[in-house]
């Protein structure tokens, strides 16, 4: 993991001072709320429906153990023994106090995290697949570019007042589970013909009331022009994005009013004016950060372990766990564990300061000490040896943390909605729970397969509905929430928009709806054929007929 | 504010100290308890509007919005939904309602 | 008002004119970029200094011709969030080479001061009482991240540079 030198702490030091003294301002009345919350949410504080809410950044999702315990300790000292994973890797406290908040950056800062950029017209915490630098499927280790634009990014003089606010997501892997091409800017590491490592760069993905998928502007970007090309695209975006309205201020409606060829030409022009002058970092300083993230020191072990095989035998939950949350690691005798934060009934992406106590130490007894958190909601242990597996997920069931089901219908994507949040319209987190609960059945999960529901209780899309293979919309009707059923969307490589099916339901009626829909697939599936498979091969028409009729 | 609101009104506004939901009370002053919400239209709400915006003035609340009200006897509830989930807490966490916290609220 | 400056440039006292104010022989004068493509050799001759006042919708290019007349310009924010003003500062001096005063004026907040100082600008306009909030905010922070278009280097050249001087203590 990344260290802290005395370069980054004074940063972060600095702005812990200056936001100590703005709330102490502010307390005073010497600033008035006006001039306060600008300066409050570039720290990640908003006011939420009940109270303020802390949003703290995981740089790319990758925690140590030692972050995941003042995690906790935050949680039960200043908030309410809980906290909430967020879909772009951030964690958010919901109840923390104004005059507490300058203390509880100063114990992030103790343990080399901020909240900084978290909020506001800037460009947000970069995100990356959960199991960078472990799977098997990676050309590169995504971290350390994504380290590079994170100090890069951290009070830019220029871009720290967007048009709007601005996502950038990078894989280095051929699956993609950062769904890239849903950023305002995606990277994808890739190798060119002459073994160089480089990026292929697409902009102007974004979901919101507008969801676009992003183009690709650039096939080969190589790796030591990644910042003067990011700065390129940035100006012409800062410049060029409209300010008039804030529902068409992100730079997909920038790329779609230009054309992608128009906004690479314009690119290409900048950086070709910028590429020579030292907005790159120097080889050695490329090198000092990936060295950060060099592989951890693995012994093979063997593949397979004869007491873990037999437990799997006996155990069907373990045997599902093993099945399900369990991802080849590129060490043999390893695997990344996902520790679903979806048990049944309970509520997506939270987990309390005793639940991130016992992840900690697994962390430390079978991860390396990591932890990472995924943009599905779930948390990570990377580099763990098979034979530890049963030991691990006794210890993870007793707590609530064993649930088998990642990647299934119920490893929901849900949103606070209108349980916290100030822009939602409707309920998301009882609705998950009802879905989770009507789907409580491990053996029918696995029969219906992999299935990814994603719910947003508003447009703004917080829970990535429209990339769902079922998204679900909440919607204020006349003062009743609604629910709108979306089928087809992905967040994966093969990232696609979800279509609205029909008119919304209530809130009993879209538990119905989704397990109407599901009931469809079971009749028309193929041997082997995943729901988004069948969606894709006869269409909407199907679904249709049976939630509305044939009209 | 912008919208208008047609019927009674009671005030809501988050202390500045804790974020926390409160309502302006008939007493003049702030509860998270909707039973001691003062309501009222017309000018009886612009008397209400007045006194309430000292507080703001002063910095014990933000965010003071006039919000439509139910009446039941002489108690008054936010009609909206939004408002009623602020005056009741997380639907989810009946652990964290507002009257079931009455500690959290006074340490 | 108060005048912060951050680079120690002269900061010239200059009048904007009105409309169809005109300038008195010699003076230190600003006006609109439009009235300026228009005035003729007279108006030039006549004017001490000439600076132009523009708005954060100007794009860089078109002050590209006038450019030589100019020693100062003030960029107009008309809100703290516009952050077009920043990349036309960065414009003015990376790409049209300007070596006069920049600066800027409307609502920006103290806290803005350490992008406007690395963007290029030289001067802000401020309300009084926020004077001391601008000059704390344009101190706090020593190194930055990125290299900017005044030659300052990012932390990630210092932390290599031989030159232990740039090195944070």
């Amino acid at each position: 993991m990344y260290a802290y030198d005395q370069f980054d702490h004074a940063m972060v030091a600095s702005r812990n001072a200056e936001f100590r003294d703005q709330v102490e301002r502010r307390l005073k009345g010497e600033l008035t709320e006006d001039e306060f919350k600008p300066l409050r949410l570039m720290n990640g504080l908003y006011l939420q429906l009940h109270a303020y809410m802390l949003r703290a950044a995981i740089p790319y999702g990758t925690l140590s153990a030692d972050q995941m315990r003042r995690l906790a300790h935050i949680a039960r000292r200043y908030d309410k023994g809980y906290g909430h994973f967020t879909t772009r890797q951030n964690v958010q406290f919901n109840w923390p106090k104004l005059s507490d908040t300058p203390d509880i950056l100063d114990e992030l800062a103790e343990v080399e995290m901020h909240a900084i950029q978290t909020s506001g017209n800037c460009i947000r915490n970069v995100t990356t697949d959960q199991f960078a630098g472990a799977t098997a499927d990676e050309v590169a280790d995504p971290r350390p570019y994504a380290e590079l634009l994170r100090q890069w990014s951290t009070f830019h003089p220029e871009f720290s007042f967007l048009p709007r606010k601005f996502k950038i997501a990078i894989t280095g892997a051929s699956a993609d589970r950062a769904a890239v091409k849903w950023h305002d800017i995606g990277l994808v590491l890739k190798q060119n013909d002459a073994g160089e490592v480089g990026f292929e760069v697409s902009v102007g993905g974004g979901m919101g009331r507008t969801p676009v998928i992003g183009k690709v502007i650039r096939d080969f970007l190589p790796e030591k022009d990644l910042l003067s090309y990011m700065e390129a695209i940035l100006r012409v975006y800062n410049e060029n994005g409209r300010r008039d309205n804030k529902y068409k201020a992100r730079i997909k409606i920038l790329v779609e009013a230009m054309g992608a060829d128009e906004y690479a030409r314009q690119t290409e022009a900048e950086w070709d004016r910028i590429k020579d002058a030292p907005i790159d970092v120097p080889e050695e300083e490329a090198a000092r950060i990936k060295a950060f993230f060099a592989p951890p020191p693995l012994e093979v072990l063997e593949e397979t372990n004869a007491s873990v095989d037999e437990f799997a035998s006996k155990n069907f939950l373990f045997a599902s766990w093993l099945n399900n949350n369990t991802n080849k690691h590129k060490v043999p005798g390893y695997v990344n564990v996902t520790i679903s934060l979806k048990p049944h009934g309970g509520i997506a992406g939270d987990a309390t300061a005793e639940q991130m106590e016992l992840v900690a130490a697994l962390a430390d007894a079978y991860s390396q000490s990591e932890i990472r958190v995924s943009h599905e909601q779930n948390l990570i242990l990377p580099h763990v040896p098979v034979k530890d597996l049963a030991t691990i997920w006794a210890d993870l069931d007793e707590a609530g943390l064993g649930t088998a089901n990642v990647g299934l219908i119920t490893d929901m994507i849900v949103c606070p909605g209108l349980d916290y949040c100030a822009l939602a319209n409707a309920r998301s987190i009882p609705i998950g729970q009802a879905i989770s609960n009507r789907f409580d059945d491990m053996k029918r999960i696995q029969d219906i397969g992999p299935l990814k529901i994603k719910m947003s209780g508003c447009i703004n899309a917080c829970g990535h509905h429209h990339a769902g293979h079922i998204g679900i919309l909440g919607v204020d009707r006349k003062g009743e929430e609604s629910y709108q059923i979306l089928l087809g969307g992905s967040g994966a490589e093969d990232a696609s928009k979800g279509t609205i099916l029909g008119p919304g339901f209530d809130e009993h009626g879209i538990v119905d709806a989704v397990e109407k829909v599901v009931a469809v697939y079971l009749g028309e599936r193929e041997e082997g054929e995943e729901f988004l498979g069948t969606y894709r091969r006869i269409g909407a028409q199907p679904f249709k007929e049976a939630l509305y009729g044939t009209h | 504010m912008a919208k208008k609101i047609k019927g009674p009104q009671m005030l809501i506004a988050n202390r500045l100290d804790d974020g926390r939901v409160v309502f302006f009370t008939r007493t003049g002053g702030w509860s998270s308890n909707t039973d001691d919400a003062a309501y009222g239209e017309d000018e009886v709400l612009e008397s209400l509007l007045e006194r309430a915006q000292v507080f703001v003035a002063n910095n014990t609340v933000i965010d003071l919005q006039a919000i439509g009200a139910v009446i039941d006897g002489d108690k008054a509830f936010p009609s909206h939904i939004k408002h009623a989930m602020q005056a009741k807490g997380p639907s989810v966490r009946a652990d964290l309602g507002y009257q079931t916290s009455l500690d959290w609220e006074q340490a | 008002m108060a005048l912060i400056n951050f680079t120690g440039i002269e900061a010239g006292n200059w009048t904007v004119l009105a409309e169809d104010e005109q300038p008195t022989e010699g003076a230190k004068v600003a006006a609109s970029v439009t009235r300026i493509a228009d005035e003729s050799e007279e108006f030039f001759a006549a004017v001490g200094e000439l600076g132009a006042v523009v708005s954060t919708e100007t794009a860089y290019a078109d002050l590209a011709p006038l450019l030589n007349k100019l020693s100062f310009v003030a960029i107009e924010f008309p809100a703290f969030t516009d952050g077009r003003g920043f990349s036309l500062a960065v414009r003015l001096r990376k790409d049209l080479g300007f070596k006069g005063e920049i600066r800027a004026v409307g609502p920006v907040m103290p806290d803005q001061a350490m992008h406007l100082m690395r963007s290029g600008f030289d001067t802000v306009d401020v309300a009084d009482e926020r004077k001391e909030a601008f000059e704390a905010c344009a101190a706090r922070f020593k190194q930055f991240y990125q290299s900017d278009y005044r030659g300052a280097v990012s932390i990630a050249h210092a932390r290599h540079s031989s030159d232990e001087s740039r090195k944070a203590s």
